[in-house]
């Protein structure tokens, strides 16, 4: 099944090298994300996969290359990304919730800092406690539609993992970014409860393809950083992979120049009904494993890169 | 077996014990000086105690003032008004050191040696600085707490995760947002712990300084009593202090729970 086409950018990474001190990290990664794609991005461990996804969140600008986001109401340029912002919105493995906040301020406190600032809840407070209502009941909804209904007063230290995950994603999800990046979100998780945060994504997923086959557009691009292959493609539509071992001797370097894209294939979609049969892509783990983390793999840069040409979306420029 | 727990009506009642036997060995004590020697001030009987307090709260003929609202009015005074000012000024000071690491670089040294000072051993600097008087004491106790405090906000403001401050932006915060809405309600239960703590030391500056320099003040009144071996006196007045340093933990520790109901089973 090839994944679906969708014309319209959603995110243009262009370039990006970066490094700590000497030590390269990233080498001229250039992606170009469209709008409904949900991304697994993978890597051996130390390749900059949180170096990017900082990147792309604005906090840690690369040293070289630009970020561009295309948000809906800004015209097909594009705007370049220069810090954190709400239409990027995050879940980390840990720490995303505020320890000091319930299930449902947790929610609620994007919209307060989106849509208030403090002199307006300082000196308008009755109109603020009205729409301070309004937003404890749209949290609430929120965290009904991920299964939370009755963890609503818990405190994130009363919750288990996958409790917190699921707020965090909630959390993440009210502002309706249109990008979202979620960096390991389930690696601390057991199995089972893992799963079922696979699931949801699947959900999100395939709400973003009835949308569009409703003539709309599909209102959430998501990238997913993962250790678990399985996961990658389970839940991505592309899986892209990031890695140091690479032939940069044939690119004319004398070292290691930074981990950059190695691999970047669809992936097969999935959807709910369907059984979860990881041997049907035992194939595709099996590459990516041998392309992105064997220490000795030393093909051409390009030679993987071929989810253009597979998905017969445009080129990169 | 070691660390069996106990019934609750146990450990309560093996406290209770402790106390009583405690008051009984006293009480012993006492009546045994008066056995050896009826004139006795050093280990005076509950009566002669009583005696003491009275003397303590009612019109003293030769001052024409009552000892203890005298004493309490100065040293309360003292002790709130320096504690506020070095509170405000510690989580002020904390704040910015943890949020700019620019005043991190500049701060962080003159704060470390001025917190090896005691502040007692400098009230002449105080003197020379803000003069006698109530000044004197209250800037003592403000700069006596000030560097722990403000080490403990500092250090708790640089303890929290940088995820959650990128949260926070993603979740279009501005700074001061950030700062108002997210640090300081993070770090608040750590600073009110801090504040239990600091209160002990403020009293014993406190009490130091009125011992040495004062003229009314509890500090004043013990060390004047403790001369004439007036423990009738001197024994009540510990008790108050005693009593002032439970309650202000308890209303403490009752608003940080209250403020903060997230914190205790978080740490």
């Amino acid at each position: 099944m090839s994944p679906s086409i969708l014309p319209s950018p959603a995110l243009d990474i262009q370039g990006v090298s970066h490094g700590f001190g000497a030590k390269p990290v990233l080498h001229d990664v250039t992606l170009r994300l469209h709008r409904g794609q949900f991304l697994s991005l993978v890597g051996p461990s130390g390749c900059g996969k949180s170096t990017l996804l900082r990147a792309i969140v604005g906090t840690h600008p690369p040293r070289q290359g630009a970020i561009r986001t295309f948000p809906m109401n800004r015209g097909s340029e594009g705007v370049a990304v220069l810090g954190p912002g709400r239409d990027r919105g995050i879940v980390y493995q840990q720490y995303s919730l505020f320890p000091f906040l319930t299930a449902r301020q947790n929610v609620a406190i994007g919209l307060m800092l989106d849509e208030t600032g403090i002199p307006f809840r300082f000196f308008r407070w009755p109109r603020w406690r009205r729409l301070r209502r309004q937003h404890l009941r749209q949290a609430e909804e929120m965290l009904v539609s991920v299964r939370l209904g009755d963890a609503l007063d818990l405190y994130p230290h009363e919750m288990s993992g996958g409790m917190r995950q699921r707020v965090a994603l909630a959390q993440a999800m009210i502002l309706r970014p249109e990008i979202i990046l979620l960096d390991e979100p389930f690696g601390a998780l057991d199995e089972a409860t893992r799963q079922d945060l696979q699931e949801m994504l699947v959900d999100l997923y395939q709400k973003n393809r009835h949308a569009q086959e409703s003539g709309g557009m599909p209102s959430l691009t998501l990238i997913i950083v993962t250790h678990e292959l399985n996961e990658a493609i389970y839940v991505g539509d592309r899986v892209v992979g990031l890695s140091q071992y690479w032939n940069w001797r044939a690119d004319g370097h004398s070292a290691c120049p930074g981990a950059t894209v190695v691999y970047d294939k669809p992936a097969p979609v999935f959807d709910l009904r369907t059984q979860r049969e990881f041997e049907r892509f035992a194939a595709q783990r099996n590459e990516i494993r041998h392309v992105v983390f064997e220490p000795s793999s030393q093909y051409p840069r390009h030679q993987h890169v071929t989810y253009d040409q597979e998905s017969g979306a445009p080129a990169n420029a | 077996m070691i660390r069996r727990s106990i019934r609750p009506h146990t450990a309560l009642a093996l406290g209770v014990l402790s106390v009583l036997l405690l008051l009984a060995a006293y009480t012993a004590l006492a009546i045994r000086q008066y056995h050896r020697n009826p004139d006795d001030t050093t280990i005076p009987r509950w009566n002669q105690l009583q005696k003491g307090f009275v003397s303590a709260i009612e019109v003293n003929k030769r001052s024409g003032d009552r000892w203890l609202v005298a004493d309490a009015l100065a040293s309360g005074q003292r002790l709130f008004l320096g504690l506020g000012c070095g509170i405000l000024a510690a989580f002020g000071l904390g704040l910015l050191m943890g949020c700019s690491p620019c005043a991190e670089a500049a701060l962080n040294p003159p704060l470390s040696l001025l917190a090896k000072v005691p502040p007692t051993a400098a009230l002449a600097v105080f003197f020379v600085l803000v003069g006698t008087g109530n000044n004197m004491y209250v800037a003592m106790i403000a700069f006596g707490i000030l560097p722990t405090l403000a080490m403990t906000v500092y250090l708790a403001v640089k303890e929290f995760p940088d995820e959650l401050l990128f949260k926070a932006y993603t979740l279009g915060a501005s700074n001061t947002e950030v700062v108002w809405n997210i640090i300081v309600r993070q770090v608040l239960p750590r600073f009110i712990d801090a504040v239990r703590l600091s209160i002990g030391p403020a009293m014993v500056y406190l009490i130091a300084a009125e011992m040495v320099v004062g003229d009314v003040g509890f500090g004043y009144r013990i060390r004047l009593q403790s001369k004439l071996l007036n423990m009738s006196v001197v024994y009540p007045y510990l008790a108050l202090l005693a009593g002032f340093g439970f309650g202000m933990d308890y209303l403490l520790t009752r608003a940080r729970r209250r403020l903060c109901p997230w914190y205790q089973a978080a740490s």
